[in-house]
């Protein structure tokens, strides 16, 4: 067997941080390499050095025995590394033909003028697609198939560049269960014509299904691989989480659960969740665990009232909720943080008390009337209570640090005195010190009755701040755990689908 | 320092002021009373739309399609005056017509609101169309002739005076007065900022804000129905020729007092500001006898030289 790959003491280094601490492996060719690790254990690293987006600080790579050192992703490109990304690079309302061509199209001279020659363009996509067995409409806009055929439109596209390895970027996490198989039939095609894959992916079950080795990253290091043929879910989990224990953090001991505050049941909208059941209490605090695309944001959304639901019951406060949306579900004191605070939390041109005052403007108005004396003590109460660093509250939001922005939109819902809390990625983007002061927070008010729904893509930050999670997979609630007695490795496992 | 600082924080108001001044010397006829009302009364018509025009921007909407709306009230405005007038009398015909046509117009932009909500079409759109409807309908309800169905003391209204001071200008102020007071100090102003600001956080806080579009949206529709009884009152008859391009004066007026189009930032000040700005130029120009192609040329160099300035100065503001 051929080494398509020679990674050699491949060390990365970012000002303080060590990203990738000299990791060594051989990568044999005509095979699907699994690349596992949680969050930050250099997984990303190792693929930007591997197509070119960074350079490493130490190291080399050798590709079918030629040292290659790539400055960019054009020239990994040339080499024959492909990257397929999470997000897909599709544009929307161009046919299937135009995306897989995009500024690659096939042209001719006519009456010495440049022009695009479509019977060679389509010729040439449908021999391709005819190549991997896919059955599209070449002339249809891409914006009309499911996410899943983008995917792999997407990487019809990738395979038209001719790579000789190929890196997929968790290619699963939007995708159906049927749209997985699909999508791995394809990738078995790619093998057979001889394409090395280096697949990155959070759902271990599925590696065992399509990987045929799986190299494991902890904490920057390469700890080892392992045959798929003969790995076990414990040997994958082991190798990943290593003898690591988690140190919980001191808090007060919860006293009992409290009255619920909000029941859902069988909660379904298609294709993002399926017959959710769930009742929080009042003072709980209720982590959902599960990986990137298992549904939380948009279970949270759905209650919300900021997305569409299908079926299901709500109930909040002993009110039944016939259909939510968020003007009502404020009404009725519920809170929202959205994951991402720039997009869907703020006004980042607006002051920070228009943005602190924007949740709670029927309890600030005295009738239709406001006034900025009304205001300012909702506005200081949150500057206060939540330690928000501020120079002026007329500055623009925009001003504040990542942190001190998350603050915001949370003192945004707490001037509604809410009931209940919805915290999406609270801790996104945020420095380790504004982390702990917001966990506080979320903590300190659920001790005041404030009972929260709690979602983190790092899994470890549920342990610390929930009093009990659920885990969701595939849009299934699937389990419980006490964050008291189970580990990292069972939350991930469970997350994952080992366990 | 302090004349910069000044300068930093009321760049059109300096600018104005030098302007006026200015004018004061160079145009003859210029500062006499009857002049000042003249220019007062010429603003009030097209102000009192770009008030409300101010919080459709705001809001982070359009519309176009007021010009034609001011010549469609006007004629609706006669039209029923016509039809009832002998039937219920002229008085009573002439309020219950402007009623009509201030409810008429305010269900017009509402709807503007509502298109936008369930089928998502821009109001660019929704209001260009309306443009071009609007213009139609006025003309199929005059047959293409003024209807003068008015009777004289109708006038007053668009060219009488009290204490000296033109009818439409006390109409002028208090609607400012009224948009100013909703801008700041209601909770439907804040949400118009919200909404124009960022929609989705607005939604997502929830604030209702299709009703807060819709509203601003009716709400110009009223301010233009009441321009355009002004109009009629002026001209004493329901013209569909009348106020035919205004649309753009008065966006360009609520640009220059620096509301931006993207939305979310704008104060109902600068739109007065801008009015009055627009108002002198003419006035000054047509005085100073520069003839009317070059005061095109020169409205047009004053809406990109003041978003210029207003950008410049956000510039320094961060530095």
């Amino acid at each position: 067997m051929t080494t398509a790959i020679t990674i050699d003491g491949l060390r990365k280094v970012y000002g303080p941080t060590v990203a990738l601490d000299g990791a060594s492996h051989r990568f044999e060719a005509g095979q699907v390499h699994a690349l596992v690790g949680k969050n930050g254990s250099g997984k990303s690293t190792m693929v930007k050095i591997l197509n070119g987006a960074v350079q490493p600080t130490n190291g080399s790579v050798d590709l079918f025995g030629e040292p290659v050192s790539f400055t960019s992703p054009a020239d990994a490109m040339a080499a024959g590394v492909v990257t397929v990304y999470q997000e897909l690079s599709l544009v929307p309302y161009m046919s299937v033909l135009e995306n897989v061509l995009l500024g690659r199209m096939p042209s001719r001279k006519m009456l010495g003028i440049e022009r695009i020659d479509w019977a060679e363009a389509r010729r040439r996509v449908e021999a391709l697609l005819d190549e991997i067995g896919l059955d599209l409409n070449i002339d249809r806009p891409v914006s009309r198939y499911s996410v899943g055929q983008q995917q792999m439109i997407e990487i019809a596209k990738a395979y038209s560049l001719h790579p000789r390895l190929l890196l997929l970027d968790e290619p699963t996490s939007a995708l159906a269960a049927k749209e997985v198989e699909m999508l791995f039939a394809l990738i078995r095609r790619l093998k057979e014509r001889g394409v090395t894959i280096i697949y990155i992916s959070h759902r271990l079950a599925e590696l065992f299904e399509i990987a045929d080795t799986a190299v494991v990253l902890r904490d920057g290091e390469l700890v080892g691989s392992l045959d798929m043929k003969t790995a076990t879910n414990q040997a994958l989990i082991d190798l990943m989480f290593g003898d690591e224990a988690h140190a919980a953090i001191d808090r007060e001991t919860t006293n009992g659960l409290g009255a619920p505050v909000l029941e859902v049941r069988g909660l379904t909208r298609e294709g993002a969740f399926e017959d959710i059941d769930f009742t929080l209490h009042s003072g709980e605090v209720l982590g959902i665990a599960g990986m990137l695309g298992a549904g939380r944001t948009e279970l949270m959304r759905a209650i919300f009232g900021a997305d569409p639901l299908d079926r299901g019951e709500i109930i909040l406060d002993g009110q039944p909720i016939d259909r939510p949306n968020p003007h009502l579900m404020t009404k009725l004191g519920l809170g929202y943080t959205p994951e991402n605070r720039k997009e869907e939390g703020l006004i980042q041109f607006h002051p920070i008390r228009a943005n602190l005052c924007m949740a709670a403007l029927d309890r600030i108005a005295r009738g239709h009337w406001i006034h900025r004396r009304r205001e300012a003590p909702h506005v200081d109460r949150q500057v206060d209570d939540l330690s928000i660093k501020i120079g002026h509250a007329e500055h623009a939001v925009s001003s504040l640090s990542g942190g001190n922005q998350q603050k915001v939109v949370i003192g945004n819902w707490l001037n509604i005195e809410p009931k209940v809390m919805f915290y999406d990625e609270p801790s996104r983007g945020v420095d380790v010190n504004a982390k702990r002061q917001i966990f506080q927070i979320i903590r300190n008010k659920a001790q005041h009755g404030v009972a929260a729904l709690f979602v983190s893509t790092e899994l470890e930050e549920l342990l610390d701040v929930c009093d009990r999670i659920l885990v969701m997979r595939d849009g299934r609630l699937i389990g419980e755990l006490d964050p008291l007695t189970a580990t990292i490795q069972d939350l991930y496992g469970a997350s994952m689908g080992t366990a | 320092m302090f004349i910069g600082t000044l300068f930093r924080r009321y760049p059109l108001e300096i600018i104005l002021v030098i302007l006026f001044v200015g004018l004061c010397f160079a145009a003859p006829g210029f500062f006499t009373v009857n002049n000042q009302l003249n220019v007062l009364r010429n603003i009030t018509m097209q102000g009192i739309i770009a008030f409300g025009m101010t919080m459709v921007i705001v809001s982070g909407e359009i519309d176009l399609s007021v010009g034609s709306g001011v010549a469609f009230a006007g004629c609706l405005t006669a039209w029923i005056t016509e039809f009832l007038g002998n039937l219920i009398g002229l008085p009573a015909a002439i309020a219950i017509a402007c009623i009509i046509a201030i409810v008429v117009l305010f269900c017009l932009g509402y709807t503007t609101g509502k298109i936008r909500q369930v089928f998502n079409v821009p109001t660019f759109i929704t209001t260009l169309a309306m443009l071009t409807v609007l213009f139609g309908a006025a003309n199929l309800i005059t047959g293409g002739f003024p209807i003068t169905s008015f009777p004289y003391w109708y006038n007053f209204l668009g060219s009488g005076t009290v204490a000296g001071i033109p009818f439409p200008v006390f109409i002028f102020a208090a609607v400012f007065g009224l948009v100013y007071f909703l801008m700041n100090y209601t909770k439907f102003g804040r949400s118009l900022y919200a909404v124009g600001g960022n929609l989705e956080a607005a939604r997502l806080s929830g604030i209702n804000v299709w009703r807060v579009k819709c509203l601003a949206l009716g709400l110009t529709g009223v301010f233009t129905a009441i321009s355009g009884i002004l109009i009629s009152s002026l001209i004493l008859s329901g013209s569909a020729s009348a106020a035919r391009g205004w649309e753009l004066d008065i966006i360009s007026a609520v640009i220059i007092g620096g509301t931006s189009l993207f939305g979310g930032k704008g104060r109902i000040w600068g739109t007065l500001i801008g009015v009055l700005f627009l108002g002198i130029i003419v006035n000054g120009m047509t005085l100073l006898n520069v003839s009317e192609y070059w005061q095109y040329v020169v409205r047009g160099g004053l809406i990109l030289g003041a978003v210029l300035l207003n950008q410049l100065i956000e510039r320094l503001h961060e530095d």
